[in-house]
């Protein structure tokens, strides 16, 4: 029997998920537009007495988030623009090429990923203050440009890709890096854009290194500068959380504009 | 005898990784090499460290707390890992369709993957509140709990495994979707003109071709799995006690609440190799394994 | 020829600066103070500075918020640890004992002598805190206290009489189960039951009320375990598992909001909570007690770090500024934080401070109970973990009091034993 229904019925799965999935953005949005009494409750109010907007002005003056936003984009594009050109180079050596020790390195690089920050953050710092790099945005970016999870992933997706395209073009005369350039990276836009998107985040939201490696206003980032919203005793819940709901906004952009290219439409997957 | 087209194969690939591996290097390997050394000392970061050989390690073997955390660890990654790639797999397939509004579903996944842990702990520390919390409330209307969730010690773990699943299901989500791509509509549908049932087609079709980003994601996670801490940190800090410490949380408060950095240095090698062992039989495994290519 | 004196003296200033960036630039010396303040309290930090500043042309302070306190020993052990570390820094009263092992700590014990500093006018608990094996390592930076807060409301609609300053630990339990209705999710008390330093020092109190002690004088054995220790722990015990009077927070603040939703109708809580209670008429009373009315004290340290003698001389300067009764007052009136200074009580502006702050005034005679504090040695936070295990595993119903409190002995005994 078919299911009389005007719509699919993939709604009827995915919309509870999607309820389920869209809470804490609900209650950040809730929180952000109360009093900070009313924030000051358990259960929490989730009717509040009116919106309360200047709670965005209110966190954006605390402090200068303009430059803090300013410093978390130079940052995170620049480690978004290193990862997509350094990972495509190793993810396809790693996927194609045949060069000596190349297994061993690729485990080598992945075991990098096997040690806790908590315990390399130390050795880290001492090697960027080695650079004179302490107190600076490079500090935050250099170490960034490349990670093992972008050259892994990039390296699973190149070895799904047909070789015969690549074969192809190597034996029309072009160099290695012509066919990474001009027949692989066009057919991996979908992998490109979850690298570009994964990175954005985990840079966007890194908490830990900035705060140990930014020591004044000037170079602090969006996520350092909210926690001066958590002080010891008191947090100012209404204004973290509309620091938190604007800083979550580039991020929600860049996917929901990245979609384009992880999802293609159906119809240009036709590889051959 | 090395052909030069050989030779050069090797040039040019050191040359592509070259990069790569000398970030990695300076800011990967170095850093570890030094937590290695560290393991071997005495070591509070503020005064002068004392070497000790392998002291550490033997108070290690002793240490009943750690044990529970490598238990705890293990357990928690055995239930991550299948939950959240599986799972995504399933939630990937039912996004990656010509439906309405389909772009407004993969953001919703999306959102707790970009939320901070702070703001995802205090939502989480509200749901599961035993006495006053939604998760209970809605329970008592068909008549189960009340339960403690992050303050009884045999639910804890399993809590923090709903908590984490949920937050990161959006991620492997994306890189399913991406995969999703290189599965051809023409041999989807050419099996099922041969008669093959959403699941046959699923198994035989869909399944071996995303085995790549498969094998990626079940490596990925479970070496995330086992560093798990951001999310216990925000709720349980390790308790109720000792219920959710697992090995990056006790080397955490061995280090910046007990100062003794050595013995977590040596918590966070024997942590190393439990992952290396993990990663290599999987990425073994997934070379026999995993389908490449069309 | 003067100014190729000012040239020569400025270029020996600047290369005689230390690695933790410029000392001073045109004879001006610069200190940079670490501090964990937000809102208020950091923009009363700021203000200070300010003032300093203005007051003393030679001397330029910088202050910087070091983010969350969660996560600023991590930031402050891999400063002192990568050699660029402020001149000053906020540390709480667990971290002191151990960074004040660091070469790079100054020892302040002659400099406390210099006239103007008043040693003893500092309140007893205060002093005990910053010292360490004989040497003063810090200058007083905040002081608390635990203290009765209770809902006025709540003890009206149960027809209680309010806490009076000669309760017993008899008087509380019983108000606190006629306080508590399971029906209406409302309790009587909460506790902080993480197993963390939260959950050891209330116990304390209630330890040393009973005439307990945390060590022996000598910080070489544990001695929570005695007749006392039991005492306080059994009190716990039969308020949680057999009245079930008591909320059990696990760490995350929770009471706070429950408090102030008025779900809750009393807490041993300090100064530092009251501005979460916006919605609660609320009344501050001692603890209750036995023989005694004994609380605890949870100070907190300036520390300062040798980045050469200038500095060092320029952030003792500022130190001894800020925490000089002037001073003092005028943060305390800004934050609402107790004063630090006994002599600030007799100052003129200390009466629109005790308006300001209902309930401070409790607060501050309430500090004259803190009679004992915590050992101020590098493995207490081993101690107080095997501690706050023990005192969870009794609110929980998962031990007895004796035993727990036996086994946490046993360990504590260890760790002192390596004596690290």
């Amino acid at each position: 029997m078919r299911w009389p229904l005007p719509f699919s019925p993939r709604h009827l799965a995915l919309m509870p998920i999607a309820a389920l999935m869209l809470l804490p953005l609900g209650w950040m949005l809730l929180t952000s537009i109360q009093t900070l009494p009313e924030s000051r409750h358990f259960p929490p109010v989730l009717i509040p007495s009116g919106i309360h907007w200047e709670n965005y002005p209110d966190a954006w003056n605390a402090a200068p988030f303009g430059r803090f936003f300013a410093n978390s984009m130079i940052v995170t594009l620049s480690a978004v623009a290193g990862n997509l050109v350094f990972c495509s180079l190793a993810g396809y050596a790693f996927a194609r090429m045949r060069f000596f020790g190349r297994d061993v390195l690729f485990v080598a690089l992945l075991a990098t990923l096997m040690v806790p920050f908590q315990v390399t953050m130390i050795p880290t710092f001492l090697i960027v203050q080695k650079m004179g790099l302490v107190n600076s945005l490079p500090a935050l970016i250099v170490p960034n440009l490349v990670t093992p999870f972008g050259i892994f992933l990039l390296r699973q997706f190149f070895r799904t890709l047909p070789i015969e395209l690549e074969e192809a073009a190597r034996m029309d005369g072009c160099s290695r890096l012509g066919v990474l350039v001009r027949v692989v990276l066009p057919l991996s836009m979908p992998a490109l854009a979850t690298l570009a998107i994964v990175t954005f985040l985990w840079t966007w939201n890194d908490f830990l290194w900035p705060l140990i490696v930014i020591t004044s206003t000037n170079q602090t980032t969006v996520q350092l500068g909210l926690a001066q919203f958590q002080g010891a005793h008191q947090t100012n819940w209404t204004l973290l959380m509309a620091g938190n709901v604007m800083a979550l906004a580039p991020m929600l952009l860049v996917f929901i504009i990245g979609q384009r290219w992880f999802v293609q439409s159906l119809a240009s997957t036709g590889l051959k | 005898m090395i052909s030069r087209a050989a030779r050069s194969e090797h040039v040019s690939g050191w040359l592509f990784v070259a990069p790569a591996a000398l970030l990695i290097g300076i800011f990967g390997i170095l850093p570890i090499g030094w937590a290695a050394l560290l393991s071997f000392q005495n070591n509070d970061l503020l005064t002068t460290p004392t070497w000790v050989g392998t002291q550490n390690y033997h108070t290690l073997v002793n240490d009943p707390v750690f044990r529970q955390s490598v238990n705890h660890t293990i357990v928690y990654t055995l239930l991550f890992v299948p939950l959240s790639v599986g799972g995504s797999l399933g939630l990937a397939m039912l996004l990656n369709a010509r439906i309405r509004f389909s772009w407004f579903y993969r953001t919703a996944v999306f959102i707790p993957v970009a939320t901070s842990t702070v703001a995802t702990g205090l939502i989480f520390n509200w749901l599961l509140e035993p006495t006053y919390g939604v998760a209970n409330y809605l329970l008592g209307k068909v008549h189960l709990g009340p339960y403690g969730f992050f303050q009884n010690p045999d639910q804890a773990l399993y809590s923090i495994v709903a908590m984490t699943v949920w937050g990161w299901l959006g991620f492997d989500v994306i890189v399913y979707l991406a995969a999703l791509q290189g599965v051809p509509e023409s041999l989807v549908e050419a099996a099922r003109l041969d008669g093959a049932g959403r699941w046959a087609t699923f198994r035989h079709v869909v399944f071996p071709l995303v085995s790549p980003a498969t094998l990626f994601l079940i490596v990925w996670s479970t070496i995330n799995a086992l560093q798990v801490f951001d999310e216990i940190y925000v709720t349980t800090r390790g308790g109720p006690l000792h219920a959710t410490t697992v090995m990056v949380y006790y080397l955490y408060s061995q280090a910046f609440e007990f100062f003794h950095a050595g013995y977590a240095a040596a918590i966070a090698e024997v942590l190393f190799a439990i992952t290396l062992v993990f990663s290599l039989l999987q990425l073994w495994l997934g070379n026999r394994r995993v389908h490449y290519g069309s | 020829m003067r100014r190729l004196f000012l040239i020569a003296a400025t270029a020996l200033l600047v290369a005689s600066a230390g690695c933790g960036g410029s000392s001073s630039s045109n004879g001006v010396v610069n200190v940079t103070v670490w501090h964990g303040y937000e809102d208020i309290e950091g923009k009363a930090m700021t203000s200070a500075a300010a003032r300093f500043n203005a007051t003393h042309p030679k001397i330029h302070v910088t202050v910087q918020n070091y983010g969350n306190a969660d996560y600023a020993l991590q930031k402050v052990l891999t400063a002192i640890r990568g050699g660029s570390y402020p001149d000053i820094a906020y540390l709480y009263g667990s971290w002191a004992a151990n960074i004040a092992r660091s070469p790079t700590a100054v020892d302040l014990t002659s400099r406390i002598k210099e006239p103007g500093v008043n040693w003893n006018d500092f309140w007893p608990a205060e002093r005990q805190a910053v010292q360490v094996g004989g040497k003063v390592i810090g200058m007083p930076a905040l002081v608390d206290n635990l203290a009765l807060v209770y809902n006025k409301k709540l003890f009206d609609q149960a027809g209680i009489p309010y806490p009076t300053a000669n309760w017993t630990w008899d008087d509380f339990r019983a108000a606190a189960q006629k306080l508590t209705d399971t029906s209406a999710k409302q309790f009587g008390w909460a506790y902080v039951a993480d197993g963390s330093e939260d959950t050891v020092w209330r116990f304390d109190a209630l330890l040393w009320q009973a005439g307990g002690d945390i060590l022996n004088s000598d910080n070489t054995k544990a001695e929570f375990n005695s007749p006392a220790g039991v005492q306080a722990a059994t009190l716990l015990q039969q308020m949680a598992t057999v009245d079930h009077s008591v909320y059990l927070d696990n760490g995350n603040g929770n009471y706070a909001n429950l408090f102030n939703s008025g779900k809750i109708a009393m807490l041993f809580t300090g100064p530092w909570d009251l501005s979460s209670f916006p919605d609660v008429d609320y009344g501050v009373q001692v603890l209750p007690g036995l023989t005694n009315h004994q609380t605890i004290s949870g100070p907190d340290q300036w520390v300062l770090f040798n980045n050469g003698s200038q500095r060092t001389q320029a952030a003792w300067t500022f130190l001894k500024w800020f925490t000089s009764p002037q001073q003092a007052l005028i943060w305390s009136t800004q934050t609402g934080d107790l004063p630090i200074r006994a002599s600030e009580t007799r100052l003129p502006g200390y009466q629109a401070y005790v308006k300001k702050y209902p309930g401070v005034s409790v607060f501050v005679q309430n500090e004259a109970n803190a009679l004992k504090a915590r050992p101020v040695i590098a493995n207490y936070n081993e101690v107080s973990q095997a501690m706050g295990q023990a005192i969870e595993a009794v609110l929980l119903g998962k031990g007895q009091p004796q035993q727990e409190l036996d086994q946490a002995a046993q360990q504590a005994d260890q760790t002192l034993a390596t004596g690290q």
